[in-house]
């Protein structure tokens, strides 16, 4: 049962880095985060579908095209409105929620679906616990890729110019940084994560546009914890989701998933603002 | 909002008069939505106070609404009457607002709006887990008032009009009073609105205090008018979204952009559902995308722009 | 009975983990006395005042204010007892005209208890004619000049109808001309109102000019204490500011002018 929570956290923990650097770095709240998610399980399933992609190759591909879209929201809508405030790009990314639940609604109908893959059923023993292939295949591919988003903004050029935004923007500026160049790649690498996490999604769990706005509930308390922007705190933050959620329902029953989630991120709230590792920004 | 202050009283008094003989005139239907425009006009309203104002954001004040809806049901189910109960709604809210104003509102920005998300879905998931009293998720009743339809929709068109009204003016007298220049403070530095002299943690809770009785009146009204509610209706963070959007639209920081907001939005919803039904969603977000590209202010905020403007420029020539 | 203290400062320190921002700092104001507080940058200037008016909390030490004990009060409390402070880098009230950030101050001072929205507004009024920015009463605070809104903030302060005000770098990035001006209203304010003022600088020729009596911080600590005279010429003032080189040859110079 630990051995689930931990791998579902892993998921979690991809799902949340995104919508963590959206807020952190960019500024953004970005309410339709759940719908990228979901549009990224819908663009795996339709890779699946008719070209018989799978999954786990397709991410790739979903996340290009959430990256794309993500920035062409920015630029287009996000970016004229920043200097009005955060809760203006809010309302915003909530319009563009609407826009994208209804055409998902509209392409692919409300029913829940699921990719069905043929070795869905195979699981290996570890101890006394079975793990199955699956989840454990997204384990390892999104701690993958939470390391190499790691080593990108660690070790590139942009990734560098991105977290010295981060830490002093006028810093940046006065030394050449292109800011608003920054701020648009870091929007839509939180996009492209998304997708990519919905494309993982797919295959574990169903889903369908009603579930948009779950997501946004749970990568904002992952957010919280994790401390906006910080990459490994997101990552933390999603494990300790994923634990407290699996837990909480074998303990408490699952009615009380939604409460528990809640209660941790105000406990952390009051008692560390900065998230549980304590700093805002990559260390 | 007008060309002086004599001429847009006169203005607001007639449009008030019009709505309450209104229902006379339209059918049931449309005393329905009109009721339910002044009910998201009071919660914007509640919003509008501690946002708009003095800029600290309560996502969860969904909340009272929440707390107001419930507390009438499980009152009203005892034999207490609508107005006592509403009133002991209003009371609770006061309470818990007070109770969770202390730690919350010490929080930053951002904070304190998830930290409102976070005390509303714990209030929801209490309500939902405990049955007896409140019978749990799958909702609970309201007696029905016995008379003819479109009657008891009247009186629920003159209650939600007469709350919206009481909290319109209510609002519209504090901001101009002492306790409005502290509100305003806050909003504008609130590191200077301490070194001032102003006690900045007893006027956020005061106020969010204000906003959640009020929030709260408009959550009994609304229960009592359905006569069955469930948690995750009443309790929904989706309100507050709907009432933030509402007040961006109509303009924070206005004493009338709340009410012009939930017209605006509520109409429009309403057209588009009969329209568009299956694009309802996108032509919502668009049509929300564009005004809030236009005017960023709101609608009252930007002619209200409008006319400072003018008035700063005749000013400017006149002391140069 | 002798002159008492309208602020006594006994023990004042905090510290940042292993920084200590201030050590141990103790001084006394009188009544109607300009005291500078001055010191190079990171001196504790700023830190001191925060400690003082309840902004920062401390790590050790007492205030004592008027003979009372305002060591734990917050902000507003020392603020309407009458103790007061302008912000080195200006906090206006964003959004509000001059006169509306004036009001505020005047709503909210010593007598906020007994004011209304009449009484406050003429007292604002006044206050405005007195430091002169009474054509700019009408601007948006977004709209005025930087020296400007350092007589603002200023004007707020007074408006509070304060016994102590700590201004804490008035005189940052203003010219020489402007200096002047704000030196002499300083001082015609001090003289109308009755305030004790301490004045926080780091510029050496404001301070000298408008202090009774100067205290010189470095370093977290208080390193002298005297008119400015003495604390012009004292050496470790000097070594403060310039360095342990310079020091040195003012002190080799000296030795060498002195007669043997």
């Amino acid at each position: 049962m630990l051995i689930n929570a931990l791998l579902i956290g892993g998921l979690y923990a991809l799902m949340g880095i995104g919508f963590s650097l959206q807020w952190g770095i960019s500024g953004i709240i970005n309410l339709s985060y759940g719908a990228m998610v979901i549009l990224g399980s819908y663009l795996s399933l339709t890779m699946f579908d008719f070209l018989n992609i799978d999954p786990f190759i397709s991410i790739v591909i979903s996340a290009a095209i959430l990256f794309f879209l993500g920035a062409a929201i920015y630029r287009g809508i996000l970016q004229p409105l920043i200097k009005g405030g955060i809760i203006i790009t809010l309302i915003l990314t909530f319009a563009v929620r609407l826009v994208l639940e209804n055409i998902m609604l509209v392409v692919w109908s409300a029913n829940y679906r699921t990719i069905r893959l043929s070795y869905a059923g195979y699981s290996f023993q570890v101890g006394n616990a079975y793990v199955p292939l699956i989840r454990f295949l997204t384990f390892i591919i999104a701690i993958a890729v939470i390391y190499a988003v790691y080593r990108f903004m660690m070790g590139t050029k942009i990734g560098k110019g991105i977290q010295a935004v981060a830490l002093d923007r006028e810093g940046a500026e006065a030394v050449g940084i292109d800011v608003e160049k920054m701020y648009l790649i870091n929007f839509a690498l939180g996009s492209a994560l998304a997708g990519g996490a919905g494309a993982l999604w797919a295959s574990i769990y169903s889903f369908s546009p009603h579930l948009v706005g779950i997501i946004v509930g749970k990568v904002f308390i992952i957010a919280i914890l994790g401390g906006l922007g910080n990459i490994w705190g997101a990552a933390a933050g999603g494990l300790v989701l994923g634990i407290a959620e699996t837990t909480g329902a074998v303990f408490l029953g699952s009615e009380w998933q939604e409460a528990i989630g809640m209660a941790i991120m105000v406990i952390v709230l009051v008692w560390k603002p900065y998230g549980l590792l304590g700093k805002k920004f990559f260390k | 909002m007008f060309i002086n202050g004599k001429t847009n009283k006169i203005f607001l008094a007639v449009c008030l008069i019009i709505l309450i003989f209104l229902p006379k005139f339209i059918p049931g239907y449309g005393i329905r939505i009109l009721t339910a425009i002044f009910m998201y006009a009071v919660i914007a309203q509640g919003i509008n106070l501690m946002s708009g104002y003095m800029g600290y954001l309560p996502f969860g004040n969904a909340m009272f609404f929440g707390i107001g809806a419930y507390i009438t049901a499980i009152m009203m189910g005892k034999g207490i009457t609508f107005l006592l109960a509403m009133f002991l709604g209003g009371i609770v809210s006061i309470l818990v607002s007070t109770l969770f104003g202390l730690p919350v509102l010490r929080l930053r920005g951002h904070y304190f709006a998830i930290a409102t998300i976070g005390v509303s879905g714990a209030l929801l998931s209490i309500v939902q887990n405990t049955t007896e009293i409140t019978g749990g998720a799958m909702g609970t009743t309201l007696p029905i008032i016995d008379a003819p339809p479109k009657v008891t929709y009247s009186y629920f068109y003159w209650g939600m009009l007469a709350l919206m009204v009481v909290v319109t003016l209510v609002i519209s007298y504090i901001m101009k009073t002492k306790f409005g220049y502290g509100i305003r403070s806050i909003k504008a530095n609130e590191e200077a609105a301490d070194s001032m002299g102003i006690n900045t943690t007893q006027h956020k809770v005061v106020t969010w205090v204000i906003s959640a009785f009020f929030t709260s009146l408009a959550g009994s009204i609304y229960a009592y008018w359905m006569s069955f509610i469930a948690p995750d209706e009443v309790f929904n963070v989706m309100i507050a979204v709907h009432a933030i959007v509402i007040l961006l639209i109509g303009g924070m920081g206005t004493i009338l952009g709340p009410i012009i907001g939930a017209f605006i939005i509520e109409l429009l919803s309403e057209v588009t559902w009969s329209t568009f039904l299956e694009y309802h969603l996108a032509v919502m977000g668009i049509a929300t995308i564009i005004i809030v590209f236009f005017m960023p202010k709101g609608v009252v905020g930007t002619f209200s722009e409008i006319r400072k403007r003018g008035e700063i420029k005749r000013r400017k020539k006149v002391t140069i | 009975m002798e002159e008492t203290s309208i602020l006594k400062i006994e023990s004042l320190s905090k510290h940042f983990g292993a920084l200590k921002a201030a050590d141990n700092v103790s001084f006394e104001v009188k009544k109607g006395e300009i005291v500078g507080l001055i010191g190079p940058n990171g001196a504790g200037k700023t830190t001191i005042t925060n400690l003082v008016t309840g902004a920062l909390t401390k790590t050790d030490g007492k205030v004592i204010f008027k003979n009372i004990d305002i060591s734990n009060l917050k902000p507003y409390q020392i603020a309407r007892k009458g103790l007061t402070r302008t912000f080195q880098v200006v906090k206006p009230l964003v959004g509000m005209t001059v006169e509306e950030n004036i009001l505020v101050g005047s709503l909210y001072g010593k007598l906020g208890r007994n004011t209304n929205i009449k009484n406050a507004s003429q007292r604002a009024k006044e206050i405005i004619k007195l430091v002169g920015l009474d054509k700019k009463k009408d601007f948006l605070v977004s709209d005025i000049t930087l020296p400007d809104l350092k007589r603002m903030e200023f004007a707020r302060v007074l408006a509070m109808e304060p016994e102590v005000v700590f201004l804490d770098e008035v005189m940052a990035g203003l010219n020489p001309a402007e200096v002047d001006e704000e030196s002499r209203l300083v001082k015609k304010v001090r003289d109308e109102k009755e305030l004790t003022i301490v004045y926080i600088e780091h510029i050496m020729k404001a301070v000298m000019g408008i202090s009774d009596r100067i205290i010189v911080l470095h370093h977290g600590k208080k390193i002298v204490e005297g008119s400015p005279q003495e604390v012009a010429n004292d050496p470790a003032v000097i070594e403060a500011y310039l360095g342990k080189r310079y020091a040195k040859e003012v002190k080799n110079e000296e030795a060498i002018s002195t007669p043997g």
